[in-house]
């Protein structure tokens, strides 16, 4: 199971001097993101196209393979979330993670 | 056995199966078995808006200026939706009420079903707007052979369904000799059976039937034309993607075996019969772009591109409910189409078109050509 975080972020004095990074691994390809907002918009910015509709966790759209590491919800969604999976656009990446796409 | 409005037992609802276990009594939310559906609750209600709210006299003068089979794309639709609104402003009422168990999920199916009434107002809302005689319309639902022929197909799971628990109701389980139809062995595996597949293609109904529709009203907005209507549309798109994580999350649960552990049984038995229903729907969903498409496609739609669509938003779907995907598309041909599906909350698109409060009463209709600059088909 995902662990759910319902605490809104950590300490942001921290962030701004410091941020932590976190290597996401898709395939052959990865890219650093940090914990400042979700995945899928920085999945976007990095190019890779990400299925989304209502970009606020109760679609399931965005639903992606969560292959090894963490991630977080600032607020638990409401659309399901199987075993091993990850809503992007809602997920904090709180470790290095492995994806896949469909 | 026989639905009562108010069951006399005692017992804890929250040892109770979403279906099937003891009629709800007490409408209480201060223990739930399943808490997502009372978020669901909250969630919809958040999303409360009215067809009236949205001006559409600009829509009436696009209307006239489409060309006569971009009309009959936009009419067509419109049908298809009144058709499959008006099965889900009752049936989820009709045929899951009496046999709920869990007054947070009672709660939820009605105050899904209310909002498809919403949605059925705004079709006339809409057709009223933009035609002198919309009896011409609504009339033709009944007697179009291509919408009455997915009549039956969104109908057939919930009737049978409603039809089975009626016997029981009042009969009990056994087989029984129904005049018109023959035998009708009613068990209460065969009940939670019914029940499965019904919310499977109530699931297909919202999540895939839909979205042909609503891709061209986008695809006529996109070209500014007929923007209220999509402003409507994308209220109801908006719920119906609530309303899909409804029905995905009781398949997920029932399937997981979390709520009836018979259910579990149940859903790997029907898990061919279920892809089967995502695969038809599919099909005939591609068939209904072929027929709207038939004298001429629209800019940036066509069947082909449509239909790719259609396979991709199955794959979607199959997956969120545990399913392998079926078809091979990989690749969304029209994601522009996300951009409109968004909540109204995350303002990423240019071309969001703004919802005004009740208070001010109607929304502007104009949008600036400049709206669009980056969009392109
Ligand atoms: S886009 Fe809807 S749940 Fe992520
Ligand atoms: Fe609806
Ligand atoms: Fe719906």
């Amino acid at each position: 199971m995902i662990p759910i975080s319902m605490t809104s972020t950590s300490n942001s004095a921290d962030k701004d001097t410091n941020p932590v990074l976190h290597k996401v691994t898709l395939g052959e390809r990865f890219l650093m993101v940090s914990e400042d907002e979700p995945l899928l918009v920085q999945l976007e910015r990095a190019g890779i196209t990400v299925e989304y509709q209502c970009r606020e966790g109760y679609c399931s759209s965005c639903s992606i393979k969560l292959l090894k590491g963490t991630v977080v919800y600032l607020s638990e969604p409401l659309a399901w979330i199987h075993d091993g999976h990850l809503l992007a656009c809602c997920a904090i990446v709180k470790s290095d993670i492995d994806i896949a796409l469909y | 056995m026989s639905y009562s409005t108010f069951n006399r037992k005692h017992f804890d609802s929250t040892k109770e199966p979403m279906f099937f276990g003891e009629n709800v009594n007490v409408a209480r939310y201060d223990q739930q078995k399943h808490p997502i559906f009372e978020k669901l609750i909250e969630k919809q209600l958040s999303f409360f808006w009215r067809p009236e709210e949205v001006d559409l006299s600009t829509d009436r003068k696009d209307f006239q200026r489409l060309e006569a089979h971009e009309q009959h794309i936009f009419l067509s639709n419109l049908k298809y939706q009144t058709l499959l609104d008006s099965v889900q402003g009752r049936s989820p009422n009709v045929a899951f009420l009496p046999i709920v168990s869990l007054p947070e999920l009672e709660t939820w199916i009605e105050t899904w079903s209310f909002s498809e009434t919403i949605h059925s107002r705004s079709y006339t809302h809409i057709i009223r707007n933009i035609v002198n005689d919309p009896s011409k319309i609504f009339d033709d639902i009944v007697n179009n052979e291509e919408i009455t022929k997915r009549a039956d197909s969104v109908s057939i799971y919930y009737d049978r369904l409603i039809e089975m628990v009626n016997i029981y109701n009042t009969m009990g389980t056994g087989t029984f000799t129904i005049p018109g139809k023959g035998e009708i062995t009613v068990s209460m595996a065969a009940l939670k059976k019914a029940l499965y597949l019904t919310i499977a293609s109530v699931n297909v109904l919202e999540a895939i039937r839909f979205y042909v529709s609503f891709a061209c009203s986008f695809g006529f907005a996109e070209r500014t034309l007929m923007e209220g209507n999509a402003k409507i549309i994308k209220l109801i798109a908006r719920d119906e993607a609530l309303h899909l994580t409804g029905t995905q999350h009781m398949l997920n649960l029932m399937a997981s075996g979390k709520d009836d552990p018979e259910m579990a049984l149940i859903a790997a038995e029907c898990q061919d019969e279920v892809r089967n229903i995502f695969i038809e729907a599919a099909e005939q969903e591609k068939e209904w772009a072929a027929y709207l498409f038939k004298d001429g496609s629209m800019i940036g739609l066509n069947a082909q591109i449509l239909g790719q669509y259609v396979e991709y938003i199955t794959n979607v779907r199959m997956q969120a409910v545990g399913l392998e995907a079926h078809f091979a598309t990989k690749n969304n041909p029209i994601p522009w189409i996300n951009a409109w599906l968004v909540s109204d909350n995350v303002q990423v698109a240019p071309q969001e078109a703004e919802i005004s409060s009740y208070l001010v009463g109607q929304t502007d209709n104009s949008l600036d050509d400049s709206d669009f600059d980056d969009f392109d088909l």
